[in-house]
Formats: structure tokens, C-alpha cells, sequence
């Protein structure tokens, strides 16, 4: 099979390419990191990287089986550029989609990028960041999701990762959110110095994890979110100004 | 043929349309869900054309009876409009193109209201061929230009604030209206006087330039004036506040309409965008030229059919610059 990824939820644009077929291993890779003070190059970068990798495999775009695409989660117009190139390619082509969390990526290049078998048996902590104050937090272990997928402040982090420590073993925290809020997290798990690439998403492990998922239903693919959008209904709008004026009124009673 | 694609606002849009300029099919799938926030939230037109914009692709080649295989042409919307909507039409549009192998074609969404007025209409009615006066009034924009050949078009004036529709939307908001404010403030105003109160219409602006934030403010202090003389006395007068309303904006649009009619000498008008269908405006300039053409009401409000008619007439994108193609939020023509 072989696996074109896909991913843009944090400022980098990563792409890969994987072929387990007979005959043509490859295994490629493309990052886009902004330069600090950057903006994020997803609209301009993803589709160029795509066809370079394509083009260094000699590889057409119909000759891919399945593209896989990152789906966070992380800032929510580069998810969108992510998902909606990986499900308008499939509409053209015809090959098969896969989802996978992005937390889980970084989580799974921290295990495969270990090099000692102590590594690989800490809990892998993917931390992305939400801004606004907030981390997207998850955790690995041996393959199994052992903290839900979730949006928290960083104080809550220390509570949240002391349990996944593993005889005596603190976990391992990655990603730009771990950088971000690396203070709140030293007590807990190690964090590896900044320029440590194990913080960026790794478009081969994206492949590598899509490869034995389920194909996904191109309209049900979508990013995972974790937050609703900010807006407010007019309803809610009337109601609240309503609640205020009793509110003033109950305290102009009382005086 | 060619496959457009518009999602620049709160409207998911696709259409296929042929190289002699007749429209195959026009799908376009309202974002309803905004009617409850009284306004478009750009978040939530984003996410929603996520979910329905490969599905409205399949829908408009269907409709139009043909497959991927039959495009010589992919076009797409690239500004201005909301960011993060525009973004996820573009994204569909490149992948498209690049895994086919098919030319991508970049268009303003503002050449696409005028390149409307080109397209032949559902009834079979012939387009409209420059040169001629165009006016676009939606909830986005508002301006009235020149059009002299099918690539391109003057702007002889722009609203230098609101769109006349977001005056619209903002005055049926004030008077307890639903969202989208234009047909509901017709509707009302269509029992009141419209010269029962006397709102701005921007004298103080020169040229054919057009504003249109005084007139909200002006009937909030009507509307409190009113409450304030008496409980629910805005309440009471509402029909006739919405047509003195109503009539402030299609004035001046109106006068500022005729008077590029004057100053170019053309005697050929185009009225689009989603307030072309306001009774009033219509019937206001419907003798104002020789020829007043108003495309249907979906080829007026926003829609890819207007998209791929501007694409018959644009260059594609050099397919070594199309991966790297981003949008634009604003009107490039104002830079
Ligand atoms: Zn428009």
C-alpha cells in the first residue's frame, strides 16, 4: 500500500510518504516549519510538499491508495486545509482516506524514535497548543490511548500526567504545547530541549499509523475539534441581556 | 466545461458551466445556521462548508450530467471574503485540479457578480454584453462600476463603510427582525409610509461613493426617541419605520445608480447581488436605462455559476504557482 500523509495542525506543514509495496519501499518526508514571528504556511506549503514527495517516488497522484490526514487536534483553519485537501484529492482520485489524531502522531514518534527500551515503556504526552491559555493534551502508552484527547489549562497538567508515571518512570511530554508550557511540566514528565525534532509532527509516523486504520467515510472525516465555536444566538443574546436587567433591578430593589 | 467553486461567505457553492456560457447546473447550499446568531459567524461557515463541500461537488456534476473526466477547467473563488471560508474552497479547488491534471482558475469574487449578468439565463434568456453599468449590492458589498469588457471592470464608487444588506440586516435587527434582515424589512415595509421618518443619505459623500453607517444609527435614536415618548412606541410605528428605512437605502443606491448611468452616457444597466431581488430598488430602476438586465435571484446572491461565467473569460494559474496559491480576505482593487 501506498500512503500519501497529510497533516497541518500546528504552525508546521508535514507531509509523507510510505510504500510497503512489494518491490518500491520509500519512506518520505517533507516538513514546512515557519520561521519565528511566521505565520504558519499550510495554504501555500501542503500541496507543494504532496507533489514533491510525489515527484522524488517517480509517483503519480492516482498511484496513491490512501491518504491520511492528520485531523488534530490544533488551530482550526490549518485543520480545515488539511482535511479538506486530503478529501477533495480522494473525490479526484479515488483512493482511500484515513483519520488520525495528530496527538497521536507525535505520541507514536516518540516511541518509534526511541532508542532504549526504557523509552518506549513511558507514557508518551502530546501536548499541542490551543492558545487562549490552553493546551490539547493526550497520552500513549504501548500503543493504547491512555489519557483522552482534551483541551485544559496548563496548571491542570501536573495532575493530570503524576498517574501515568510507570514504575517509578515519569512520561515523556512532546509537541509545541510542551515547549509552550514546559514550566508547568518539568515536575511530572520529561520534556525534551526545544530543537528536539521529536516535538514536531512526523509525516512518516502519520503514515505509518493510518496504514492498518480503518478507511474512513470521506463526508464523516472531519477535524476533531475539542472546542465549539465562540458565537452567541441572538436568543441566547436577549436572554442574557434579559437575566441583566433583572439582575439590576432585583440590586435597584434592594437599595 | 468548467467546475467552479464559491465559498467566500455563508453559502457552499459549486457549479458546472460550458465554454459558451450556459449553465449546466447552480447548486448552493444555504448555511441556515447562522439565521439563529443574527449574523454570520465565520467559524461556523467554516466548519459548515467542510462538511458540505465535496458533497455539493457531487451535487452540481450530477445536476449537470457529467464527470470529472469532462472538465477542461477547475475555478474557484480566491477573495475577497472570510478567510477560513475561502480558504477551504481554494483547498478543494487546488487538490482537484493538481491530482487531475486540470488547469486551475483563479477569480475575484467581486468580477464574479459582475460576470453574472454574461451567463444565459435558466430561461433561456441571453446574457448581457458590455459595455453597461453595474451595480452589486449584497450583504458584503455595495458598489457600482463600469464594465466595458467581459475580464474586467471600473469601480466609479464603493460604500465607504457598511454593504447596503449589512445596513439591511442591522436595521431589521433594530427593529426585532429576523436574519437575514432584507426580506423581512420589505415585508414590513411594505404597510408603511416611507416618508413617515427622514433618515441620512449621505449627501455629505462625494462622487458615486456610497455610506451606509449613519442610517443604523440614525434609526437607533429614532427607535429610543420613540420608546422613550411612550412604551413599545417604536413597536407601534415599525411598518413605517421600516419603510422610511428601507427607502434611505435603496435612494441612494438608486441615485447614485443613475447618476453613473449619466456620467458614462451607457444606456444598459445590471442590478446583482442578493438585494437586486429588493421590490422596490427594482422597481426604482427599472426605467432607468434602455436595457435593465437582473440576473435570477441565484445568480444574484452569491453563487459559482457567476464564478466559472468570470472563469470563461480569466487566465488559469501557471500550474507550477497553483499548490501555492493562497486566498485574499479583502478587495484587492482598494490596496
Ligand atoms: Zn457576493
Amino acid at each position: 500500500m501506498i500512503v500519501l500523509g497529510l497533516d497541518t495542525a500546528t504552525a508546521d506543514t508535514c507531509v509523507g510518504l510510505l510504500s510497503d509495496t512489494d518491490g518500491l519501499p520509500l519512506a518520505l518526508t517533507r516538513r514546512h516549519e515557519p520561521a519565528t514571528g511566521e505565520r504558519p504556511g499550510h495554504a501555500e506549503q501542503l500541496l507543494a510538499l504532496a507533489g514533491d514527495v510525489l515527484h522524488e517516488a517517480s509517483l503519480t497522484w492516482g498511484a496513491v491508495d490512501r491518504i491520511a490526514v492528520g485531523v488534530g487536534p490544533g488551530t482550526f483553519t490549518g485543520l480545515r486545509i488539511g482535511v479538506s485537501t486530503a478529501r477533495a484529492l480522494a473525490q479526484a482520485s479515488g483512493c482511500q482516506l484515513a483519520a488520525v489524531s495528530t496527538l497521536a502522531v507525535l505520541a507514536d514518534g516518540l516511541h518509534a524514535a526511541a532508542t532504549d527500551r526504557q523509552t518506549a515503556q513511558r507514557a508518551a504526552v502530546a501536548c499541542i497548543d490551543a492558545r487562549r491559555g490552553e493546551v490539547f493534551v493526550g497520552a500513549w502508552l504501548a500503543g493504547e490511548q491512555v489519557l483522552e484527547t482534551r483541551a485544559v489549562p496548563p496548571t491542570a497538567l501536573a495532575d493530570l500526567l503524576a498517574p501515568l508515571a510507570v514504575d517509578g518512570r515519569s512520561p515523556v511530554a512532546v509537541g509545541d504545547g510542551a515547549i509552550r508550557y514546559r514550566e508547568h511540566l518539568t515536575a511530572v514528565a520529561d520534556v525534551p530541549a526545544d530543537a528536539d525534532t521529536r516535538h514536531h509532527v512526523d509525516g512518516l509516523a502519520l503514515c505509518r499509523l493510518a496504514r492498518y486504520a480503518p478507511a474512513a467515510d470521506r463526508d464523516a472525516l472531519l477535524p476533531d475539534y475539542v472546542r465549539a465555536p465562540d458565537a452567541v444566538t441572538t436568543a441566547d443574546r436577549a436572554a442574557a441581556a434579559n437575566a441583566a436587567t433583572a439582575a439590576a433591578a432585583a440590586a435597584a430593589a434592594r437599595i | 466545461m468548467i467546475l467552479a467553486l464559491e465559498t467566500s461567505c455563508d453559502d457552499t457553492c459549486a457549479a458546472v458551466v460550458t465554454d459558451d456560457g450556459r449553465l449546466l447546473s447552480n447548486v448552493i447550499s444555504s448555511q441556515e445556521v447562522h439565521d439563529a446568531y443574527g449574523g454570520v459567524v465565520p467559524e461556523i461557515a467554516s466548519r459548515q462548508h467542510l462538511q458540505l463541500m465535496n458533497l455539493v461537488v457531487d451535487d452540481a456534476l450530477k445536476q449537470a450530467g457529467v464527470t470529472l473526466d469532462d472538465l477542461r477547467a477547475v475555478a474557484v473563488t480566491r477573495g475577497p471574503g472570510l478567510t477560513g471560508a475561502l480558504l477551504v474552497g481554494l483547498a478543494t479547488a487546488k487538490a482537484i485540479a493538481v491530482a487531475r491534471g486540470l488547469p486551475l482558475i483563479p477569480v475575484d469574487h467581486l468580477q464574479g457578480h459582475v460576470a453574472a449578468n454574461f451567463l444565459v439565463g435558466e430561461d433561456g434568456a441571453p446574457g448581457l454584453e458590455p459595455p453597461f453599468v453595474c451595480l452589486v449590492a449584497s450583504g458584503g458589498h455595495s458598489f457600482v462600476a463600469r464594465v466595458d469588457d467581459h475580464a474586467s471592470f471600473t469601480v466609479l464608487g464603493r460604500t465607504l463603510d457598511d454593504a447596503a444588506g449589512e445596513a439591511l440586516d442591522k436595521g431589521a435587527r433594530l427593529l426585532g427582525l429576523p436574519f437575514p434582515g432584507g426580506p423581512h424589512v420589505e415585508r414590513l415595509a411594505a404597510g408603511g409610509d416611507a416618508a413617515a421618518f427622514s433618515f441620512p443619505v449621505a449627501h455629505g459623500v462625494p462622487g458615486l461613493d456610497m455610506s451606509f453607517a449613519g442610517l443604523k444609527t440614525s434609526l437607533l435614536y429614532t427607535v429610543r426617541d420613540l420608546d422613550a415618548a411612550h412604551d413599545g412606541g417604536a413597536a407601534a410605528r415599525s411598518a413605517d419605520l421600516a419603510a422610511s428605512y428601507q427607502h434611505a437605502v435603496v435612494d441612494q443606491l438608486a441615485r447614485r445608480t443613475v447618476r453613473a448611468l449619466e456620467q458614462t452616457g451607457l444606456d444598459r444597466l445590471a442590478i446583482g447581488g442578493g438585494v437586486a431581488a429588493n421590490g422596490p430598488l427594482r422597481a426604482r430602476l427599472q426605467d432607468a436605462a434602455g436595457t435593465v438586465h437582473i440576473p435570477g435571484r441565484a445568480l444574484c446572491t452569491d453563487n459559482a455559476a457567476m464564478i466559472g461565467a468570470a472563469a470563461l473569460h480569466q487566465p488559469a494559474a501557471d500550474p507550477a504557482d497553483v499548490p501555492g496559491l493562497d486566498v485574499y480576505a479583502t478587495d484587492r482593487r482598494s490596496l
